[in-house]
């Protein structure tokens, strides 16, 4: 399952990211609206999605793993 | 005293076996010197602060090479009938002063290189000198070490490269900085090296210290 | 059933009351820009001004340029534009009380609801020539007096930084759980070289798994902080370079496990690798600081925020985040650590 769905992911991602990018005025000007609470709000982005990446490592191992034991039995 | 015997004939051993492997030598010998030349090559002129950098990236990839065999060259039969007559502190300390030497030898031959080359802009040759010393001894002592952890894997020369290179920031950095007062005007104020070399010599104490206490574990088979 | 895992139940609750209070306590009014930022002296001279957080509308404001405690000059008139909008309007005498030729000034507003709040080196005010006997008549002693305090819990303002202070909860406990986890590490590497107890080893790779991903979490959130108050993602600055040599040692480390097949000689090398590379890394604390100054707060190096960082209101939010996200990476961390021993009895079994 989770190949299926984390490489399509990782491609949306990556077409989502160039987006974000590209005008780097506008961009810049987000960031510094309303005191700049943007980069607090990219900053605990940042901590969500590294760890929710850290979780889909984990899941991939126990499925593995699970995989391993049902072959087994 | 049975310690400084066994050092003794440990560093004896070592210099027979780097005679009677002499391309190993003349390789590292060789790097050196085609690296100078790629340097001067590639810069013409170099200004003083990137001659001493350049000078010490240079010295830095060579003693990585260089101290890579010292547990690997070894084949582990013979390794084993040295060892159980020998001490492992000895083995360390024996290996770790042989790297010393060859560091210095490497290091006073590239200075001489590469100052052939590329100029010499010392003007002080005390704390090149000093930081050649302690420099090439905390890089032979970390190098030593990490090349006994990595010894046993399959591509022990990259592993080695990857584990040492961070390790050695802390007396590279210092090195260079050390280094750089040699290029101050003689005729200027004394230099202060004093917090430098402190410094130094307190990295190279504590890696030595680390090296001995952890170097029984990796040795017990 | 609780009684064991009270502690994850209490990291989440940490992170709550840090998420919550870290983001909803406002910031204290400050004041953003002043327009313009260097005139010539002896003329009346019309200043814009824009507030953050402030409430200008139908209250009594004063304000003020302060160049020390006895040479201070008063706005008047004061027209109040909206909430976040002054203009201010001073008479700058023709001569300065100091021998300089520029002298900068200290904006100071001060309001019953807002409380006071200040912006320094607010204006650069040079003057032709110098004359300090007609300057001390044209400065006549006056004390600024009878300041409000902005009742209620905030967060200080800070000009560069604004709403991102608030980055200090999210970011630096980051940083915080990344040691600590690397030095749980240390420990289990220790007692594994002590004991010869195989669960030790894997507890210590689990933790210093967990603390990579704070490590690269920290300096992720660091950059995108970074580029919007110091200008770049990256600015060689001490810490991110530590940070990233902890990063590359730590990497290394697990290039190390790869290498090595049998599990007995890999856990036996890569605890000896942890602990002498926790020992060559403190050098780094002593050196690095040596050579450059930081950007970040707490002089060069010093992993200590300096008192005038970190306000008591923000102290209580900030170590209780620290706690909170060590707790997290334990949790983490163990969860990595129980995946890895059934794979361990798995390997064995088969």
């Amino acid at each position: 399952m989770s190949k299926r769905i984390f490489l399509p992911a990782l491609f949306l991602i990556a077409a989502f990211l160039p987006g974000m990018a590209q005008g780097s005025d506008t961009s810049a000007d987000f960031m510094r609206s309303m005191g700049k609470m943007y980069v607090v709000v990219t900053a605990i982005g940042i901590i969500f999605l590294g760890i929710v990446v850290f979780l889909i490592f984990l899941d991939r191992k126990l499925t593995k793993l699970e995989k391993q034991t049902k072959q087994n039995d | 005293m049975q310690l400084i015997r066994e050092i003794a004939f440990l560093l004896h051993k070592e210099w027979t076996l780097e005679l009677r492997q002499k391309y190993a030598l003349g390789g590292i010998l060789l790097y050196v010197l085609s690296t100078v030349y790629v340097v001067y090559i590639s810069f013409v002129k170099i200004d003083p602060d990137h001659w001493n950098t350049l000078f010490w990236i240079i010295i830095l990839f060579a003693s990585v090479n260089a101290v890579t065999r010292s547990f690997t060259q070894e084949h582990s039969s013979r390794q084993l009938y040295y060892y159980t007559l020998a001490n492992p502190i000895a083995v360390l300390l024996a290996k770790i002063l042989y790297n010393f030497l060859l560091l210095v030898f490497l290091s006073l031959l590239t200075l001489g290189a590469y100052s052939l080359v590329a100029g010499y802009p010392i003007r002080q040759l005390t704390p090149f000198i000093w930081a050649i010393a302690l420099g090439s001894l905390g890089f032979s002592i970390a190098l030593t070490f990490v090349s006994a952890i990595a010894s046993k894997a399959s591509n022990a020369s990259t592993l080695m490269a990857i584990l040492s290179l961070p390790l050695l920031i802390p007396i590279l950095a210092t090195v260079i900085r050390l280094a750089k007062t040699g290029f101050i005007p003689r005729a200027g104020v004394e230099v202060p090296i004093k917090g430098d070399l402190y410094i130094l010599a307190g990295i190279d104490m504590l890696l030595l210290g680390a090296a001995l206490i952890l170097f029984s574990f990796l040795w017990r088979e | 059933m609780i009684k064991k895992h009270f502690w994850k139940a209490l990291a989440v609750l940490i992170l709550l009351y840090t998420f919550i209070a870290g983001l909803l306590v406002p910031l204290k009014p400050g004041i953003v820009e002043m327009d313009p930022r260097t005139v010539q002296s002896g003329r009346n001279i019309s200043f814009k001004v824009k507030g953050y957080n402030t409430h200008y509308m139908n209250s009594d404001i004063r304000a003020w340029l302060k160049m020390d405690e006895d040479h201070v000059l008063a706005a008047s008139p004061i027209l109040i534009q909206n909430d976040r909008d002054l203009k201010l309007i001073f008479g700058i005498p023709p001569f300065l009380p100091t021998t300089d030729k520029t002298q900068n000034f200290t904006l100071i507003i001060d309001s019953p609801v807002d409380g006071v709040h200040l912006l320094p080196n607010a204006v650069f005010v040079s003057q032709d020539s110098v004359n300090l006997a007609l300057a001390s008549l044209q400065w006549p002693p006056e004390r600024i007096t009878d300041l409000h305090e902005k009742a209620g819990i905030t967060f200080p303002f800070r000009n560069i930084l604004a709403e991102t202070i608030r980055n200090i909860y999210f970011h630096v406990p980051m940083w915080f759980a990344m040691i600590l986890l690397f030095l749980g590490a240390v420990i289990y590497s220790g007692r594994f070289l002590w004991k010869k107890n195989m669960q030790d080893d894997q507890r210590a790779a689990s933790m210093i798994r967990t603390g990579v991903l704070f490590g690269i979490l920290g300096l992720l959130t660091g950059a995108v902080w970074a580029k919007n108050t110091w200008g770049a993602y990256w600015s060689g600055d001490i810490k991110q370079n530590m940070t990233a040599i902890c990063l590359l040692i730590y990497l290394a480390y697990f290039v190390l496990r790869q290498a090595y097949e049998d599990p007995d000689h890999r856990a036996r090398v890569s605890a000896v690798y942890a602990l002498f590379a926790f020992f060559a890394m403190i050098p780094l604390l002593f050196v690095i600081p040596r050579l450059t100054d930081s950007l970040h707060p707490g002089n060069g190096g010093n992993p200590a925020l300096g008192g005038e960082d970190l306000d008591n209101t923000m102290r209580l939010v900030f170590y209780p985040a620290v706690f909170g996200w060590f707790l997290m990476g334990l949790w983490i961390a163990q969860l990595n650590f129980r995946i890895e021993r059934l794979r361990e009895r798995r390997l064995e079994e088969e």
